[in-house]
């Protein structure tokens, strides 16, 4: 099979299978099922990676910036590439159950966010481009924090109740979930805060020329209000003498979960675009919106659209 | 001869009745022995209580002084003041061959929580030792008690199961105290107790490389001297608040009959604490933090003994070879033991009936070397030989017989019968 005939559904599949054999693990630990959930979560790996390249190829432009449909793939190849990665290091840790259905979810959703490609930057290249780069940093490292929020939760949850802990769900000490979600928070706050700063400042840029983009727009506005929350808990965790805990978890849980949440809303209701208002920019652009009957979207199919 | 144990242990009841009838300390033990020789005075006795298991072991010389089950039930309840109706059901009987068994089981780690674990043969010694001490055991439960250490080294050494985790202390931190923290050499450690369990509690924590502990003990004598062993510091026992709100870890292994922290005296410690996660592992039994300590807030964890079963369980079945490796030797050293507690108990009647007939047959040669006086020595020997292995093949069918059937249970029945047939006398 040749690289550029790669879709969505073969690394979807491909991850579905990785999380089925992950969860066999639950029933009953053997150790080829984790190899094989790595071999299969790999191929999804290559395959995305694949996808992801001949897109760019195709319209020129680095993935972060191709579309939203784009953005949110390279989310979930960053979470993908962090899931083999840890479990190479520790292949004992349980962390496919939490990571690859969340994959699924980022690339489900993106199979339902327009493939448009986003409009010609021109001089905004490079700051969009660190735009982008900083924001899907920041995304990622909130979805590491919601991740080891739920593992800190689950693992809360079974130390109270007093439980022996199933075979197949090594995870790893609170200690641990407690330290790394600090960092998370403490790391990912900083970068979408950052990510944001540039995103207003290239706003302010857009006013001087003939395409300005509106400023009271409600996506911003939503975006504008989660980075509040998530700075909220940051200043919290940075200043609180009590770094860890079932409170710690939940709110952090709850403040990158609703973040996640709504710019996954955000970008399917916004029918697209890179910031979820794609219709719009389209209009703007007279760029013709492409449907997508199936989740077969080739890089043919991109390839076919008008630049 | 009668043997006899009644028990409860981790697989036939909970903790919280556990805990009710066992003997904490060794003068509650003292004041047990003292009142089962009251009440059953032909008994020997030898009481194992541990954490995991109560049980009473008696033997008498004959069947009819042995206390019914319901009689040694009778004993426990009215000594603890617990109604009997609450442990009765729990609280299992094995007699003879099958006593003799349950023993070595426990003595070998077989029937333990944790399987392979050493502190049982100690706990099991030490039983046998305290009941020596306040003269409750005899002949028969020597004979017992010493075998069950011979069977537990023999099991230890010629199977695998002292492999892995085999102590509780193991299991407890592996299990839970390392799901918790992530290291323990930046942690401190309250010990309370400095007993046997507290010793292999910090032997092990010592190992993962905990960094400060703190010993906590009703006799500073003993505190010191557990502190001094394993580099740690001494703490008097009317400060152990302020040590408890100190602790990462605390592990208790006292022996009081109530529980010395109770939900209240925790939240107040725990305002001291500031939240940290403390992980406190409670061997004692009965138990030293009361059930609602575990309550007080999200970041403590508390674990007794019970709470280990399913890790223990897991254990288990990763060991199934080497658990019948060791039934195998367990049912082997029960039928020797058996062979020679019936051989014992024939023994006396075989020595009398020998003793008897060459007795009459001496008696009879001395009459008959009166009157044939012109036998010389040579002659006489003869003779003497001759009637002796007489006496021997007349003796030989019904010695065989008692043998072969001392190999299933005392014969008594064929005992009274030789007894009555030749008149012999106890």
């Amino acid at each position: 099979m040749q690289l550029q005939n790669v879709t969505l559904f073969c690394f979807f599949a491909s991850y579905v299978v990785a999380l089925a054999l992950e969860a066999l693990q639950l029933l009953k630990k053997l150790r080829i099922n984790r190899w094989a959930a790595l071999v299969f979560a790999g191929a999804g790996l290559i395959a995305q990676t694949a996808y992801l390249f001949f897109r760019s190829q195709a319209v020129d432009l680095p993935p972060l910036l191709t579309s939203g449909h784009d953005w949110l793939l390279v989310l979930a190849w960053l979470a993908v590439a962090l899931y083999i990665g840890v479990e190479l290091w520790n292949r004992e840790l349980a962390l496919g159950i939490f990571v690859l259905p969340a994959v699924l979810v980022l690339i489900g959703t993106a199979r339902f966010v327009s493939d448009v490609p986003h409009q010609e930057l021109g001089s905004l290249y490079w700051l969009g481009l660190v735009h982008a780069s900083l924001l899907v940093l920041g995304f990622a490292g909130t979805f590491i924090a919601v991740v080891l929020s739920v593992m800190y939760l689950v693992q809360h949850r079974r130390l109270k109740s007093k439980r022996a802990a199933p075979e197949g769900l090594h995870l790893l000490s609170l200690e641990s979930l407690a330290r790394l979600n600090w960092w998370a928070v403490v790391i990912s706050v900083p970068l979408l805060t950052l990510g944001m700063a540039i995103g207003v400042w290239l706003l302010v840029i857009a006013q001087q020329t003939p395409v300005s983009v509106p400023v009271n727009r409600p996506d911003f506005i939503v975006n504008g209000l989660l980075w509040v929350a998530m700075m909220t808990l940051f200043v919290w965790l940075v200043s609180s003498r009590r770094r860890a805990g079932r409170l710690v978890a939940w709110r952090t849980m709850c403040a990158g979960g609703l973040l996640i949440v709504t710019i996954l809303l955000l970008k399917l209701l916004g029918g697209g675009g890179i910031h979820g208002s794609g219709a719009a920019q389209r209009a703007a652009d007279g760029v013709p919106a492409v449907s997508r009957p199936d989740m077969l979207v080739s890089v043919r199919t991109l390839q076919r659209v008008p630049q | 001869m009668n043997l006899q144990v009644v028990y409860c242990n981790h697989q036939t009841a909970r903790l919280g009745v556990r805990e009710r009838i066992a003997f904490a300390n060794e003068d509650q033990l003292a004041r047990a022995y003292d009142e089962l020789r009251n009440r059953f005075p032909a008994s020997e006795y030898v009481v194992v209580s541990t954490c995991n298991r109560v049980e009473l072991y008696t033997a008498q010389e004959k069947a009819e002084d042995a206390p019914s089950h319901a009689d040694l039930a009778r004993f426990f309840s009215e000594f603890h003041q617990v109604p009997l109706s609450e442990f009765f059901d729990d609280l299992l009987e094995q007699t003879g061959p099958e006593a003799v068994r349950h023993l070595f089981q426990v003595a070998s780690s077989i029937d333990s929580m944790v399987l392979g674990e050493s502190q049982i043969v100690s706990q099991v010694k030490q039983a046998y030792e305290c009941a020596t001490r306040s003269q409750a055991n005899g002949p028969l439960t020597n004979a017992l008690f010493q075998r069950a250490m011979t069977v537990s080294a023999r099991v230890r050494s010629e199977t695998k199961l002292v492999e892995g985790r085999v102590s509780i202390a193991s299991v407890a931190v592996g299990e839970f105290g390392k799901s918790i923290f992530d290291r323990f050499d930046d942690k401190t450690v309250v010990i309370l107790g400095a007993g046997e369990m507290a010793e292999e509690t910090l032997r092990y924590l010592k190992n993962e490389g905990v960094g400060r502990i703190l010993v906590s003990n009703r006799s500073p004598e003993r505190a010191r001297r557990v502190a001094d062993e394993f580099g740690g510091e001494p703490r008097p026992w009317e400060s152990l608040d302020d040590c408890l709100a100190e602790a990462d870890v605390i592990v208790s292994t006292t022996g009081a009959t109530e529980p010395i922290v109770d939900g209240a005296r925790f939240e107040r410690i725990r305002k001291r604490s500031r939240g940290r996660s403390v992980f406190i592992l409670d061997l004692g039994a009965p138990r030293d933090f009361a059930p609602d300590v575990g309550e007080v807030d999200d970041n403590v964890f508390l674990y007794d003994i019970d709470n280990l079963e399913a890790t223990c369980e897991r254990n288990r079945r990763a060991r199934v070879k080497e658990i019948e490796r060791a039934h195998g030797i367990i049912e082997e050293e029960t039928a020797r033991f058996m062979q020679d507690v019936y051989h014992k108990a024939t023994g006396p009647i075989i020595k009398r009936l020998r003793e008897t007939w060459h007795d009459v047959s001496r008696q009879e040669m001395e009459t008959l070397f009166k009157k044939l006086s012109h036998l010389d020595d040579k002659d006489r020997k003869q003779i003497e030989r001759s009637v002796e292995r007489v006496v021997n093949k007349l003796l030989h069918p019904p010695l065989e017989t008692l043998r072969d059937e001392a190999k299933e249970g005392t014969p008594h029945g064929l005992l009274d019968a030789i007894r009555t047939l030749f008149h012999l006398r106890d």
